[in-house]
């Protein structure tokens, strides 16, 4: 039976909507997993040599080991902004003559399938096979393999447990962003190091492999709370919705500015009040902090420009590009009722570019606290974000006319292929972003570096200072291709 | 007022609406009635330039529908959820669409206190979001929001069909009410053969995308169709 309900859903996800009509497209997905997961293999297996080159002097193993309390710490949160319980795939068969064990069951089996659960698999494995076998021995690897594997599954299932219970009561989400916030810094202030800590847990576990029963129970123990748990709260209502009254929100000094405060107030209650674009503005709002990974000596001493751009780039822009490629998208719900309102299309495109320009500055200057690592960044994050709302702002909303899928708002983006998802998402993103790197790498290559990043800054001025006629042509296109759009938006 | 000139949409090779000719005249009250499949819905999509007509045009006061924007100033229609914002509370809708006619909140608030009955306490200041609603609750929203703006032209696909009875009669009777004091030109697209041959001066009958009949409402009307309809 639990067989029967999985080959549901994998139907179900090559039916969805926008995944693989033709045989074509089918096949490129395929191909798009086989090569991430490839790429996963990949860096599995690199990360043995990888380290030891970068750590000569040291224990390979040891160092690796410490990593992994890391990798499961990251895990976490991630799925805290990411996992959730499939439970409306359960819908249609709670009326139906199926036994309750077995539904929990189904559902237990069916959240596995998230690409969270794979990368370990990718990630770990083939260390464990290729570095310590031979160092350690069969039993020994065996052993690593199958509890990382356990923490994995501990990890999922605490977790689901734990989001569960934060959807109940806000106290349990308070305490988990405690709890985690306090251990990391911990770790950061050198307080307690966690890398000894996993380093001296999994090189034991090697010396002594009959403690993986550990992770063994840390798991059971998981799933067996969370099984107990939906036996008895199998009802969707309780389980998918949060409850509590919504209250009307008035932004009273954006709706007093006309159309366009107006349209800005609508577009911000989408971002809030929907899964989707939520999770593509949180994470415009992590990738913020790439800069603390790219702002380091190596790269600023030397003036890598370079990279700096493309970091500038992606700090300023991400939101405009990720949530610029849905622009209509994101409304398709409503998007009859908004063509048919009194809303002049013109006006519907200059709010638009009107939101990227805000949500770019509001990154560039949150961004500009990097200038105290090095006076330097400055130009060039400037120059990046005048390109994003000069430049990338207009071309995204050309690509998005080029849309013709609806975005379903409740359903989350990892992985989910409506409207393009994740993959090609990150594709196009690499794309448009190496763009003003046509600009900008020739003249780097001559020597001119810093002529290549006022050159990039002087593109997006005069995008900027031309809007009025790009908007123009954008509402002109925009017309060529309404029909198209609505059609495919009314598709369900 | 609206003026439909050898409209033609197929999809597929399959003719949806064939309209050679048809005129409505400002202040009349038309309803379609057909079986499924005969083209209401899409021919109110091409009315609202949703749609591409594949052939002809359909003049609104003498402008092209498509093409133009004005008529979106004096027209008002509710097809389906389509058409609502569903991640807004009912008053932030209401409220939006009156920002964009140009109502300030309090001519909304005025609005909303006629409509008091038609919405039974169940929409306004509910704490839910559209998308929350219940399938009726959410036509009542769409079906207040397009009176909302006072249109000269109001357009509503099967609107009797999703309401319960004692809503149904108040919107006959306010369908009644503004066509006779507004000259509002009305719309109607229905299943319900009594109410249609009781609001609407003029019955238009679609058969596959034709108009096979084109009725002046009289009090034979309900048995003509009765009988076009009986198996």
């Amino acid at each position: 039976m639990i067989f029967t309900l999985l080959s549901h859903q994998w139907k179900s996800f090559w039916r969805g909507r926008g995944v693989g009509k033709s045989l074509a497209m089918q096949i490129f997905i395929g191909f798009l997993f086989l090569y991430l997961l490839a790429c996963c293999l990949a860096l599995g297996i690199e990360l043995g040599f990888f380290l030891q080159k970068l750590y000569p002097a040291q224990d390979t193993i040891r160092i690796y080991c410490g990593l992994i309390l890391y990798y499961f710490a990251i895990d976490l949160v991630l799925r805290f902004l990411f996992q959730e319980l499939p439970v409306l795939a359960v819908q249609p068969y709670l009326a139906l003559n199926i036994r309750r064990g077995q539904l929990v069951t189904f559902l237990n089996v069916r959240s596995l399938f998230h690409f969270l659960n794979l990368v370990p698999l990718f990630l770990f494995e083939p260390f464990v096979f290729a570095t310590i076998v031979p160092v350690y021995g069969g039993m020994a690897a065996a052993a690593f393999a199958l509890s990382i594997l356990f923490l994995t599954a501990f990890d999922h299932f605490g977790m689901l447990y734990v989001l569960r219970k934060a959807y109940l009561n806000s106290r349990w989400l308070v305490g988990f962003t405690g709890a985690i916030a306090l251990f990391a810094g911990l770790d950061y202030f050198h307080l307690f190091s966690f890398s000894a800590l996993s380093a001296l847990l999994f090189i034991k576990m090697l010396h002594v492999p009959w403690l993986m029963i550990v992770p063994l129970v840390l798991f059971l123990l998981a799933y067996f709370n969370n099984r107990r748990f939906l036996f008895r709260n199998l009802y969707v209502e309780e389980l998918s919705k949060k409850t509590g009254k919504t209250h009307s929100t008035e932004y009273a000094w954006l709706q007093s500015r006309g159309l366009m405060g107006e349209l800005l107030a609508l577009d911000i209650r989408l971002i809030l009040r929907n899964k989707r674009p939520r999770s593509v503005a949180v994470m415009s709002a992590i990738f913020l902090f790439y800069g603390l990974i790219f702002y380091r000596p190596q790269y600023l001493h030397p003036m890598k420009t370079g990279i700096l751009l493309f970091v500038g780039l992606f700090m300023t822009g991400l939101f405009v590009i990720n949530y610029g490629r849905f622009t209509f998208a994101w409304q398709s719900n409503s998007f009859d009722g908004l063509l048919t309102s009194n809303l002049p299309i013109r006006e519907y495109i200059r709010e638009k570019l009107l939101l990227f320009t805000v949500a770019a500055t509001t990154a560039f200057f949150l961004v500009a606290a990097y200038g105290l690592i090095d006076w330097r960044i400055l130009p060039i994050q400037g120059a990046a974000y005048l390109y994003n709302i000069g430049v990338n702002s207009i071309l995204t909303v050309w690509f998005a006319t080029f849309s013709y899928k609806g975005v379903d708002l409740s359903k989350n983006q990892a992985f989910n292929y409506q409207g393009g998802g994740g993959a090609t998402n990150f594709i196009y993103t690499m794309v448009v972003m190496l763009a003003p790197f046509v600009v900008f790498l020739p003249l780097m290559l001559l020597g001119y570096a810093w002529a290549g990043i006022v050159a990039v800054g002087a593109l997006g001025l005069v995008g900027l200072l031309s809007r009025n006629w790009w908007v123009d042509l954008l509402t002109k296109q925009f017309y060529k291709r309404k029909y198209l759009i609505l059609e495919g938006f009314r598709e369900k | 007022m609206i003026t439909i000139n050898g409209i033609l949409k197929s999809y597929n090779k399959n003719v949806v609406v064939d309209i050679p000719s048809l005129e409505c005249q400002a202040g009349e009250l038309i309803g379609l009635v057909g079986n499924n499949g005969a083209g209401k819905t899409t021919l109110f999509r091409l009315l609202l330039d949703l749609v591409r007509a594949d052939k002809g045009q359909i003049l609104s006061k003498q402008h092209n529908v498509a093409g133009t924007e004005e008529w979106k100033q004096y027209t008002a229609a509710y097809l389906d959820e389509g058409f609502l914002i569903h991640y807004l509370t009912p008053e932030e809708y209401f409220y939006f669409i009156g920002k964009l006619h140009r109502l300030s909140k309090a001519d909304v608030d005025e609005f909303l206190q006629g409509f008091e009955a038609f919405f039974d306490g169940s929409i306004l200041k509910s704490g839910k979001l559209i998308r929350d609603l219940s399938k009726g609750n959410q036509f009542k929203v769409g079906i207040a929001s397009s009176l909302l703006q006072k249109p000269e032209v109001l357009i509503l696909d099967e609107p009797f069909a999703n309401l319960d009875p004692s809503s149904q009669m108040r919107l006959v009777r306010m369908l009644k009410d503004l066509s006779a004091q507004n000259k509002m030109t009305v719309l109607v697209s229905s299943h319900d053969l009594n109410h249609i041959t009781d609001v609407c001066h003029r019955i238009l009958l679609m058969e596959k995308g034709r108009i096979i009949k084109d009725i002046d409402t009289t009090a034979d009307t309900l048995q003509e169709l009765e009988a076009y309809f009986s198996v």
